[in-house]
């Protein structure tokens, strides 16, 4: 049990210091009903403890002025009650300098202090006239207190307030002094505002984000403000339910009406302000400014990046150059130098052919008869200018320094070498001659002296055969072969060599004479079918030709791709045969088609032939 | 207005239903309270619960247990990597993902985590509409405290693939706490509370101060290498040197059969916490071998006594942690299946001599609970967008009124504690001796406990001239108003003479 200790003399009411710590901030769960009526309070932005608080304030507040000072009227006793909707409420009740600001509670004392005195009793009392039933100027205080009273009537008259200056200053007015002159004007229609706090318009060293939060604001400005006071029909006057929903209409639409106006009015304040409002001006300058100043540090660092692009292109150009001029330089110089010792080869060459005649010519071109001399020199000639350097100076050192007899059997020996070899030379180029001439007389020849034992019809058939057991077909020439001999018509019989060796000669042809084999065997078949239809006849042709001059050969991965895909498309697939195109791409619906029928056909011959050959070699056993 | 609160834990996930003003966990379609957190994949369907878990032994790899230790987390995550190198399921890779590769025979799936935990909050969403009807979906899901964003929102995530609305996720000791409306019909005190919260694989314990209605984690801890898991493994250990005693087979190398011997282990230690002893009985445990053994609660004791060891010595760390003694705590919450243990609760008592324990509501059903009356008070709201709020001002130091007890020694009565959330207002009706005609109120502030020193009196109020009665007190209202920049007002008031006197101390800057 805790008492409270009686205080001491002297001692009173006292801080001694302030409080150490400010509110720490803390974590809490988001849980529970508590947390959502802190976070409901919060929201509001006012705690029911401090609402209370304040309004506590207020009331004292309103206390401290219960005196307040009433103004008289001094039209009052000439009202007209019958006139009451024109008269100023406030200044009846005696409050015309506090207006829209009256408490409640003013409002009641001043209607109390009003009746106490207007009353017409009490004047009546002091000996005053009282005009008769409603007449009397007490109706219009009765009234006054009425509209005031009610939170509702009196929001509609405070909102058409005669003495509320509805003005709009014009953009031209505010020219020098903005501020002088829009100040009080918000302030004067921020009343109208539904929140409160309404931002202030600041002066010239407001920050961005006030300026921005105050045209924010009266952009979307929320008034209360309402034009029922003025409806020209009142509902209650109304006799029946239908002529009261008419005059509704009729208000509300009014009613719109002055609203939009109104809504038109702030906006054309808070527009003008805005087209004035030099801080704005001065944003948008500074914005302009800094767009401005990053728009040239960007160019600038942009130029700068080109510029070392630039010496850098030009640096690397440069060593380019010179790496090439290098380069030429040296060539140049081996060239030179090779020039140099050809040159000298040439000169020595040259000397030593010269000494060689001369040394020829000393001898007496080892003989003494003219023709002999003459035949001699023909072969000096020969040796000059067959021999390297390295022989000829051998040849001229025996000839120095031998006798003559030794050096005639050196030159003859030199000259029959060169001879021999000349011969040999020559003999190789015929005989390179000879092979061309062979090799290009066996590839003209070759189908000539092939037709010999190859028909016509033979030839068609292997080059069918051939297309039919592609390249990688079990034992293929074995069975090309065995299919050679079943279907010829010759009866000439094949072996796979054979077939090998025409099939390579016939490799060998160029296209234009398959071509005409092929058209021979056209014709061939036309005489063979006489005048068959020209689309019958088109259809097996196209079919023969169709392997072998596709348009494009099918490569083994899209062949890979083709059967993957007939896998994955099974013949009851819808569509199959797009989706199979689709898989397998660069080909069409049609190439798939066709090289699926072309395979079909393939496997089904090739299981034939391969049957045959089986069962051929299963005889020989 | 119905509404759900769900709970996904590691092994198991339950359910509640708001509904009429009362919080109740709903039974699944097998009639059981808690349902198994395991899923199950085969070729064309996926199995929740129960049965999943009995199929286990039989298809290790496809069968997903523990999804919540991997939901949201990379794989460079510490705890990932754990789960991946533990997980009988593979784990692998992808884009960046965690997946599943399940092989179901025919074809192998790729699941995500996120999917997983979808098909057991679908299970809890239909266990939920057998009572409620279709058309509630208003959930609030739990989470621990130690889970980041990303796990919060992968969480949420499943839950909302589930066709759930997710009105809020709270942390599971908030959960745990409003389950027994701790603060919430008196929301002026102040209380600590400490949250034991023992799960299927983890031991998570909280330090709660309630102030005001409203809970604030003062310290958590948690540790995974305690759970209810860890003391069905004991057991099964047990059992298995038991069989290889009996039938000198060690059986601990098969996995099939250490499977078996776990749920017969798990069984058993279930039915321990509320019986003396408990028959395990496996068929054909190995080679056509049954099994069967008694186990009695005194030998589960003290095959476990480590384990609680390891419990209360968490305890007593997280009070260091804290810097509080056992007296600091006022309430216990027990949550989490392996609460029940009735040894472990023994422990605890004797922990807390002075503290109830709280453990009226079955602990593996404290959470989901909580999150339903959460969700009850939730539901209907427009907006709940209380989640980005959660910081607030506090007032950072007890404030003290110095006063005498009967033998006439100073005490010290705290008026405004700390902690409290800003703006508040704290109302104290104050006793004087009625002789006197004077009365001083000598404010101190002070950081917890009840005592100040003199240097810490920041204030005084005093009240004159009051009328003296001869017999009996008076009494004095004092009312306490903090704003939410910390600055105090004092009104104190003489309820017989109406006198008043207030004062402002604002905060030194």
């Amino acid at each position: 049990m805790l008492l409270l200790p009686s205080a001491a003399e002297g001692q009173g009411t006292a801080i001694t210091h302030a409080l150490t710590s400010a509110s720490s901030v803390c974590q809490v769960e988001p849980v529970g009903r508590w947390f959502e009526a802190f976070v409901k309070r919060r929201n509001r932005n006012a705690s029911t403890s401090f609402q209370e608080l304040e309004d506590k304030k207020e009331l004292s507040e309103e206390s401290e002025d219960e005196e307040l000072q009433l103004e008289e009227f001094p039209m009052l006793k000439t009202l007209d009650p019958k006139d009451w909707k024109n008269q100023d409420h406030y200044a009846v009740l005696g409050l015309g300098h506090v207006r829209y600001t009256a408490t409640q509670r003013q409002i009641k004392a001043a209607h109390k202090a009003m009746v106490l005195k207007h009353h017409p009793d009490k004047r009546k009392a002091a000996g005053e006239p009282i005009k008769e039933g409603d007449n009397d100027y007490f109706t219009c205080i009765t009234k006054a207190y009425e509209m005031l009273s009610d939170p509702v009537k009196r929001r509609a008259f405070n909102s058409v307030d005669p003495t509320f200056d509805n003005s709009v200053p014009s953009k031209s007015e505010a020219k020098d002094n903005f501020f002088q002159v829009f100040s009080p004007v918000f302030e004067r229609n921020s009343r109208w505002s539904n929140k409160k706090n309404v931002p202030k318009l600041g002066d010239m060293n407001s920050s961005f984000e006030d300026v921005d939060a105050f045209y924010s604001f009266w952009y979307n400005f929320d008034s209360w403000r309402e034009f029922s006071y003025l409806d020209e029909e009142e509902k209650e006057k109304a006799e029946c339910r239908d002529e009261r929903k008419w005059i509704e209409k009729q208000n509300r639409a009014t009613r719109a009406q002055r609203k939009k106006e109104e809504m038109n009015r702030i906006r054309t304040l808070v527009d003008n302000a805005y087209s004035c409002d030099p801080r704005i001006k001065k944003f948008k300058e500074e914005e302009k400014a800094k767009k401005e100043a990053e728009k040239k540090a960007k160019a600038e660092a942009r130029r700068k990046e080109q510029e070392a692009k630039e010496k850098q292109r030009q640096a690397e150009l440069e060593a380019v150059r010179l790496a090439k001029e290098k380069e030429e330089e040296e060539v140049r110089q081996q060239a030179l130098l090779a020039k140099k010792e050809k040159d000298i080869q040439k000169k020595a060459i040259k000397k030593e052919r010269q000494k060689l005649r001369n040394s020829c010519k000393s001898w007496n071109h080892f003989s003494d008869n003219e023709a002999d001399r003459v035949k001699m020199m023909e072969e000096v000639e020969k040796l000059c200018d067959r021999l390297e350097l390295a022989s000829l100076q051998g040849l001229n050192e025996i000839l120095a320094s031998s006798t003559r007899e030794v050096g005639k059997a050196a030159l003859e020996k030199q000259i029959e070498e060169v001879n021999e070899q000349m011969r040999r030379e020559k003999e190789e180029a015929d005989a390179r001659m000879r092979q061309a001439s062979k090799n290009a007389e066996k590839s003209t020849g070759g189908s000539g002296s092939g037709s010999k034992n190859w028909s016509e019809d033979d030839l068609q058939l292997l080059i069918k055969a051939v297309n039919l057991f592609p390249a990688g077909t079990n034992s293929r020439w074995e069975v090309i072969a065995n299919y050679m001999n079943i279907h010829s018509s010759s009866g000439v019989k094949r072996t796979a060599k054979d077939v090998i060796s025409k099939a390579k000669s016939l490799q060998k042809l160029d296209p234009h004479q398959k071509d005409d084999i092929n058209k021979k065997a056209f014709d061939k078949f036309k005489k063979e079918h006489g005048v068959a239809s020209q689309a019958d006849s088109a259809a097996p042709s196209e079919r023969f030709e169709g392997p072998c001059i596709d348009s494009t050969p099918w490569t083994t991965e899209e062949q890979k791709l083709l059967e993957q895909a007939l896998k994955t498309y099974p013949v009851n697939t819808p569509e199959r045969w797009e989706k199979i195109a689709e898989a397998v791409p660069g080909r069409t619906k049609k190439d798939c088609m066709r090289r699926y029928k072309e395979l079909v056909e393939m496997v089904k011959a090739k299981k034939a032939a391969q049957e045959q050959v089986l069962n051929a070699s299963r005889a020989r056993k | 207005m119905a509404a759900i609160g769900v709970h996904l834990g590691c092994t198991s996930a339950c359910v509640a239903v708001y509904k009429d003003g009362r919080a109740d966990v709903v039974a699944n379609d097998a009639g059981d309270r808690v349902t198994p957190a395991i899923v199950a994949y085969s070729e064309r369907e996926q199995v929740v619960g129960l049965a999943a878990k009995q199929s286990r032994i039989r298809h290790v790899s496809s069968t997903v247990v523990k999804v919540k230790q991997i939901l949201g987390r990379s794989s460079a995550d510490p705890q990932a990597q754990k789960y991946i190198s533990e997980s009988k399921c593979l784990v692998i890779e992808k884009n960046g993902k965690l997946r599943y590769e399940i092989d179901t025979g025919e074809e192998t799936k790729l699941v995500n985590p996120e999917d997983v935990a979808r098909l057991i909050f679908s299970k809890m969403k239909e266990t939920a509409h057998s009572v409620l009807g279709s058309d509630a979906n208003d959930v609030v899901v739990t989470v621990p405290f130690d889970f980041g964003e990303k796990q919060k929102s992968a969480l949420g995530e499943a839950a909302g693939a589930a066709g759930f609305n997710v009105l809020r996720l709270i942390h599971e000791p908030s959960a745990a706490l409003l389950a027994y409306g701790i603060g919430q019909d008196h929301p002026t005190g102040k209380s600590n509370v400490l949250v034991f919260k023992l799960g299927g694989t983890s031991l998570s314990l909280s330090v709660m101060e309630v102030n005001s209605g409203m809970y604030r984690v003062l310290s958590t801890n948690t540790s995974d290498n305690i759970g209810g898991a860890h003391f069905t493994d004991t057991l099964a250990q047990y059992l298995a040197s038991e069989f290889q005693r009996l039938f000198k087979h060690d059986v601990r190398g098969n996995a099939r059969a250490m499977m078996k011997l776990m749920n017969s282990a798990e069984v058993a230690k279930h039915s321990l916490s509320t019986l003396g002893s408990a028959n395990c009985f496996v068929d054909s445990l190995y080679e056509g071998q049954d099994f069967d053994c008694n186990v009695s609660r005194a030998r589960f004791e003290l095959l476990c006594s480590p384990l609680f060891n390891k419990c209360t010595e968490a305890i007593r760390e997280l009070l260091r942690q804290t810097g509080f003694t056992a007296d600091d705590i006022n309430k216990v919450v027990l949550c989490g299946g392996s609460s029940r243990i009735p040894k472990l609760q023994q422990l605890i008592k004797d922990l807390f001599p002075a503290v109830d324990l709280l453990n009226s509501i079955p602990p593996d059903e404290v959470i989901p609970i909580g999150a339903a009356i959460e969700a009850g008070i939730l539901v209907g709201k427009e907006s709940t967008s209380g989640d980005d709020s959660v910081m607030i001002e506090c007032s950072a130091k007890d404030i003290l009124v110095k006063g005498v007890d009967e033998s006439g020694a100073d005490r010290f009565t705290v008026l405004f504690p700390s902690g409290t959330p800003l703006p508040a207002r704290r109302q104290h009706t104050l006793q004087a001796p009625g002789r006197v005609s004077s009365v001083c109120l000598e404010l101190y502030e002070s950081e917890g406990k009840n005592s100040a020193k003199e240097e810490a009196k920041f204030a005084q109020v005093v009240l004159q001239d009051l009328d003296k009665k001869e017999n009996g007190l008076r009494d004095i209202l004092a009312v306490l108003t903090m704003k939410r920049d910390g600055s105090l007002q004092v009104t104190c008031t003489d309820q017989d003479t109406g006198k008043c006197e207030a004062i402002t101390v604002e905060v030194a800057s």
